[in-house]
């Protein structure tokens, strides 16, 4: 019997079957890019995001710099409110870009074109991974990143107005809207699935129980969530950011097969409350530990979530810029089980 | 007519439900009746937003609930605005707020402004992803009391630490205070950075900041 690629050691722990692999999986489905990464590849941010060349390479970067056991793209949550016509702040090399106008007025005005995957940057990220999974296909997994349903609808209608609206407007016109905004998601996925992507984050930061209520996560974006399990057909990864505890006991009922909570969430708590039923990954701060910590501090962190039991060690929430290399590097470290070096 | 405990009361009730026809009503009434909008401002719309606030912290309201109730408090105050007779008796404490730049979550900030403006203080929003170098250059030319940023992405964290620096680089971090907040952002990052406080929320922020201008008014002087 051979050594287990990192590929087949990602789709076992991210679909909560860590048990049936060699070892934990490191990978880094959030945000993983770092300027030291961008130097070293020499593909910076903002040209990165819009560049398919310089974007492989940075996206390559995570397992050629860093040694992530995985690949993802894009690089920035913008790809959807770009392509329905939001202006776009490019942002510079330590700053990713973000959304700076909304596109509709109304839930009534959103309406999503035919064409909606030939817009924007949909097609180079689906040529990345495509591109991706030809040269590294075998050995390391590709993962496509979309950006959730209830952050695009911050996005496109102004993230204020659209939580006014989920108490002042009809609850059913409210999640229709998310629905639609989903069903968008899942045919970016259906394309990156051919493209040669295995894994799929949905990220969506804006629907932190910071801001919404777990009974509004439980009765309009699971049944949103589910629709999209429902249809991807490819291990599913959520990710929230801040304290997202208040929902993890509805979070197996999402049907996706692993959660990426932030460092406000404990691990071991998530892992009694959600069981075996669905995986949690993530589990080292990104600012405390990866940041502003030493390689140390990082192999502590990275110790003590697997302690805990998370399924795949992770970086709690996108990685910002800054983080030097060395302390990235310790995450991936400790998952070899150099732990000591 | 209504009395003057009925207007107070429906004011109240009217914002922490977050209905702005009721709260611009009761606002119509108070004026009718004579009664001191300042104070039916920031005493009676401070007592509702703090009610607003406690149902925040036990996890009663969200974020949706608590911009409903800011709502409401802006119609009140549309309506009461005019009546206001300012507190003569002291120079209000400028403070300055902003989301840094890099960030467009804005929601706390905003709300932020809407409790510190209900309190009395002169608010001056510079609204959301601000270039850093313009929190110095906005506290030397408004010679603010108070700057309070806030972030709510881990990412751009970092960048208060900065504004921080640039205070000391500037030779003005003893002649203001700094406040902090955002979602990722805790109290012992906040005084790890420098930072002089992190109110828990937007109504801790109006205490928190009236002790920090009471505070840098004793130690500094004047501007």
């Amino acid at each position: 019997m051979g050594e287990m690629t990192p590929r087949k050691r990602a789709l076992l722990c991210v679909t909560g079957n860590k048990r049936k692999a060699d070892r934990i999986s490191c990978l880094d489905t959030l945000t993983t890019c770092t300027v030291d990464q961008m130097n070293a590849v020499k593909a910076p941010f903002p040209e990165a995001n819009r560049d398919p060349e310089l974007a492989f390479r940075l996206a390559a970067a995570a397992w050629e710099v860093v040694g992530l056991e995985g690949f993802k793209m894009p690089f920035d949550l913008c790809v959807e409110a770009e392509a329905l016509g939001c202006k776009i702040n490019w942002g510079r090399i330590d700053r990713h870009p973000s959304v700076e106008s909304h596109v509709f007025a109304d839930l009534k005005d959103l309406k999503i074109p035919e064409d909606i995957l030939d817009r924007g940057r949909f097609r180079m990220k689906h040529d990345v991974e495509l591109r991706l999974m030809k040269e590294y296909g075998d050995y390391l997994p590709v993962a496509n990143q979309v950006t959730g349903p209830f952050t695009v609808a911050g996005h496109i209608f102004g993230i204020e107005k659209f939580c006014i609206w989920t108490k002042k407007r009809p609850l059913e016109e409210v999640k229709e809207a998310l629905m639609t905004i989903s069903e968008m998601n899942i045919a970016d996925c259906k394309r990156a699935l051919r493209s040669g992507a295995e894994i799929v984050c949905i990220a969506d930061p804006s629907a932190t129980s910071d801001i919404l209520s777990p009974a509004f996560f439980r009765d309009v974006m699971v049944p949103v969530y589910k629709n999209m399990s429902r249809k991807i057909g490819a291990p599913i990864i959520l990710h929230i950011c801040g304290n997202t505890s208040a929902y993890l006991p509805y979070m197996p009922d999402t049907g996706f097969d692993a959660m990426s909570v932030d460092a406000q969430v404990d691990i071991g708590f998530a892992k009694a409350i959600v069981g075996n039923k669905i995986a949690i990954v993530g589990g080292v701060p990104t600012i405390t530990a990866l940041l502003f910590g030493t390689p140390q501090k990082v192999r502590e962190a990275a110790i003590d979530a697997i302690k805990k039991g998370v399924d795949v060690l992770m970086p709690s929430c996108g990685i910002p810029p800054r983080t030097p290399l060395e302390n990235f590097k310790a995450l991936v470290e400790v998952a070899r089980c150099m732990v000591y070096q | 007519m209504a009395t003057k405990e009925e207007i107070v009361n429906g004011f109240i009730k009217a914002i922490v439900d977050g209905d702005e026809t009721a709260s611009a009503k009761w606002a119509k009434e108070g004026v009718a009746a004579n009664l001191d909008a300042y104070e039916l401002v920031t005493k009676h719309g401070g007592d509702a937003m703090s009610i607003v606030n406690s149902k925040y912290e036990r996890k009663e309201f969200f974020v949706p609930e608590v911009l409903c109730s800011a709502n409401a408090l802006n119609a009140g105050v549309d309506v009461l605005a005019p009546h206001m007779k300012s507190d003569k008796t002291s120079e209000p404490a400028t403070v300055i707020l902003g989301v840094v730049e890099g960030d467009i979550h804005d929601i706390g900030k905003n709300l932020v402004k809407i409790m510190l403006s209900a309190a009395g203080f002169k608010v001056v929003d510079l609204g959301k992803d601000v270039p850093l170098a313009q929190f110095i250059e906005k506290t030397k030319e408004l010679k603010a009391d108070v700057i309070g940023m806030s972030a709510l992405m881990s990412t751009t964290m970092p960048s208060m630490k900065k504004v921080i620096g640039m205070l000391q680089d500037a030779g003005i971090r003893n002649k203001v205070k700094v406040i902090v907040g955002g979602g990722p952002v805790t109290k012992e990052w906040a005084l790890s950075i420098g930072a002089d406080d992190r109110p828990h929320d937007a109504s801790a922020a109006v205490g928190v900041t009236k002790d920090l201008v009471a505070k840098v008014r004793a130690e500094r002087g004047a501007w």
